[in-house]
């Protein structure tokens, strides 16, 4: 795909997400609100999977956090600058616990203490029902004023998911997202060029926990409503999922699975009562028969150019040859 | 504190570490072996448990629903094993989220089976009540499971260093390459080894609905349990599966009664502890 059919392509999407609400009917916005919420959370753990090789299946915990922060917050009386800052900081240090915890370990290993960090922190909303409200969890918690009307509210969400994007898109380019993708190839050698391996993984994951932090605070605002379930097992598979399905390591494929899945449950869960068994055989199918993901199946020549295939994590080429399309 | 009152939390813990002990063992050889980190195993837990049930309401045989439980919970294994996994072999990613997906879909149709009340079984006669030394009862029930936990692992410790079978689990989990080199059919060491280690986690799903309650959640519950065991006690290390066992039930049972609103915190900080200073676990092999 030339730069210029990138450009437009660009302009074409964000022209679309803005005329969105003009023709749209609202339950269909409110709909494309939540994709993207989902699509953030997705996009915090692709930056983990794509970029560092780290599957996290326990997101979910850290958006929960985040989540319980601000009700906490908005139920307390806090203004709305310090409910979004205790928010954060609260994803932040829940990602520091994951952080320190996982930094000497990668793979499988990986993945199981993140699904047991995120199993304590649903825990930890079930039980601490002092401040979480146990299973019933908050209710009551508005949306600050300034994002009161549903339209308000998706082109600030919309807007947020577009700053993402952005970001997630220079942290790509930068050197630091080249030091994330030298640890993912080979630990090894990323080491003994200087590079700390821990530390990289370390802010890797702060970063991914600030995104997911982000989401945990519109998640709430959009349902203005959290309970344990926000932080369930369930919760951070589907999200695995999303990214999966749209393809793991690829700038939109967050975006696309989190539409197929939200969309799918929207529609499905009408019909079908037993939605999780779905879920399951999704998983199942999507691993199977789409490894690569909607946007990693594309025909190379439409995909963007920051989606094209990163190099294998076992591959030995040298790593001159293979960047030369980034 | 009396000294019977911490007797009684030391064998709470012990009797819970046995369940666990059957978990994870059978987690751990597992991933020992065919490094899969089998997330379905929580899931097969609950199945064997549901099933053990449904066998002692049908049959009232006790014996007969451990069998039918851990039957049950193997053959769900091995078609996972033939059907799914077997097209994902040697990517470790895959093969996980595969499991994963697994579990949903049991523990979906387990509650659509069972519905959401927790259900448990009657256990028979012979381990019904409490067994007094002295002053000292203590529920018979809970002294089975220790009783089990040690027969299985004393069985996988005599198999595994006796026997011809043992010697070729030690050497694929050594080196698979090799172990197949030297003419052995490595996939079908694999199915055996995920039959057995699913057989087990029904076993100990049947063994625990006669102690706790088989409901909608108790499957991530558990798994939970046996992460933070085989994280601690370091992931393929059967003596480690046992050593964290005993370890975190322990801890669980103290931390019940001492710190009941932090208990479920309590097993999580020794795994974060061993994390950052010994990230193999206790008794794993450093990468």
């Amino acid at each position: 795909m030339s730069r210029l059919t990138a450009l437009v392509l660009s302009a074409a999407g964000l022209g679309a997400v803005y005329a969105a609400p003009y023709v749209l009917p609202s339950f269909v916005i409110s709909l494309i609100t939540l994709v993207f919420i989902s699509g953030l959370v997705a996009m915090s753990i692709n930056l983990l999977a794509g970029e560092a090789g780290l599957v996290s299946i326990g997101h979910a915990g850290i958006a929960a956090a985040a989540s319980y922060g601000i009700a906490w917050a908005t139920l307390n009386g806090m203004g709305v600058g310090s409910r979004v800052l205790l928010a954060l900081g609260l994803a932040l240090v829940v990602s520091a616990v994951f952080g320190l915890t996982t930094m000497y370990t990668r793979g499988i290993v990986y993945l199981m203490i993140s699904l047991a960090l995120g199993m304590v922190a649903y825990g930890l909303a079930l039980r601490l029902s002092g401040l979480t409200g146990g299973q019933n969890g908050l209710t009551g918690i508005v949306r600050p004023d300034f994002v009161d009307l549903w339209w308000q509210f998706y082109f600030f969400t919309a807007a947020i998911f577009v700053l993402a994007l952005l970001a997630i898109w220079v942290m790509r380019r930068s050197p630091f997202g080249l030091t994330l993708r030298a640890v993912r190839d080979s630990e090894t050698r990323a080491a003994s060029l200087g590079y700390s391996v821990a530390a990289t993984k370390f802010i890797a994951t702060m970063l991914s926990g600030l995104l997911a932090g982000i989401a945990g605070v519109l998640a709430v605002w959009n349902s203005e409503f959290i309970s344990p379930a926000a932080a369930s097992f369930a919760r951070s598979a589907m999200a695995v999922v999303m990214v999966i399905l749209g393809g793991t390591g690829t700038l939109f494929g967050p975006l696309a699975g989190a539409a197929v899945v939200v969309g799918a449950e929207h529609w499905l869960s009408s019909y079908v009562e037993r939605w999780p068994t779905l879920l399951g055989l999704a998983f199942i199918a999507v691993v199977i028969f789409m490894p690569k993901g909607l946007i990693g199946q594309l025909p190379r020549r439409l995909r963007p150019e920051t989606d094209r295939p990163q190099k294998p994590a076992e591959s030995i080429e040298p790593e001159a040859t293979t960047h030369t399309s980034a | 504190m009396s000294a019977n009152f911490i007797l009684v939390q030391v064998m709470n813990g012990l009797s819970f570490g046995a369940l666990l002990f059957l978990l994870a063992s059978g987690f751990t050889l597992v991933f020992g072996l065919m490094r899969i980190v089998n997330l379905a195993h929580g899931a097969l837990y609950l199945a064997g448990g549901y099933v053990g049930i449904v066998t002692v309401a049908a049959t009232g045989s006790f014996f007969l629903a451990l069998l039918a439980g851990a039957v049950a919970a193997a053959g769900i294994g091995v078609i996972t094993e033939r059907f799914l996994l077997r097209r994902v072999r040697g990517n470790e990613l895959p093969e996980v989220l595969l499991t994963v997906g697994i579990a949903f879909v049991i523990g979906d149709l387990a509650l659509a089976i069972f519905g959401g009340n927790p259900q448990s079984l009657q256990a028979p006669e012979l381990l019904s009540g409490a067994l007094s030394f002295a002053s000292f009862g203590y529920p018979r029930y809970r002294l089975f499971m220790i009783v089990l936990a040690l027969a299985i692992g004393l069985g996988l410790y005599v198999v595994q260093r006796k026997t011809r079978i043992g010697a070729i689990m030690r050497a694929g989990v050594d080196d698979r390459e090799m172990t197949g080199m030297m003419g052995i059919n490595v996939d079908r060491v694999f199915a055996g080894m995920f039959l057995f280690g699913s057989a087990l986690a029904g076993l100990a799903g049947v063994a625990a609905a006669g102690q706790l309650t088989m409901r909608p959640g108790a499957d991530t519950d558990i798994l939970l349990f046996a992460l933070v065991v085989v994280i601690v006690g370091g992931l393929g290390s059967v003596e480690g599966a046992a050593v964290g066992s005993i370890l975190i039930g322990l801890i669980d049972s103290f931390a019940r009664v001492w710190i009941p609103e932090l208990s479920y915190f309590a097993v999580f900080a020794p795994m974060a502890l061993v994390l950052v200073l010994r990230p193999q676990g206790l008794f794993g092999m450093p990468e």
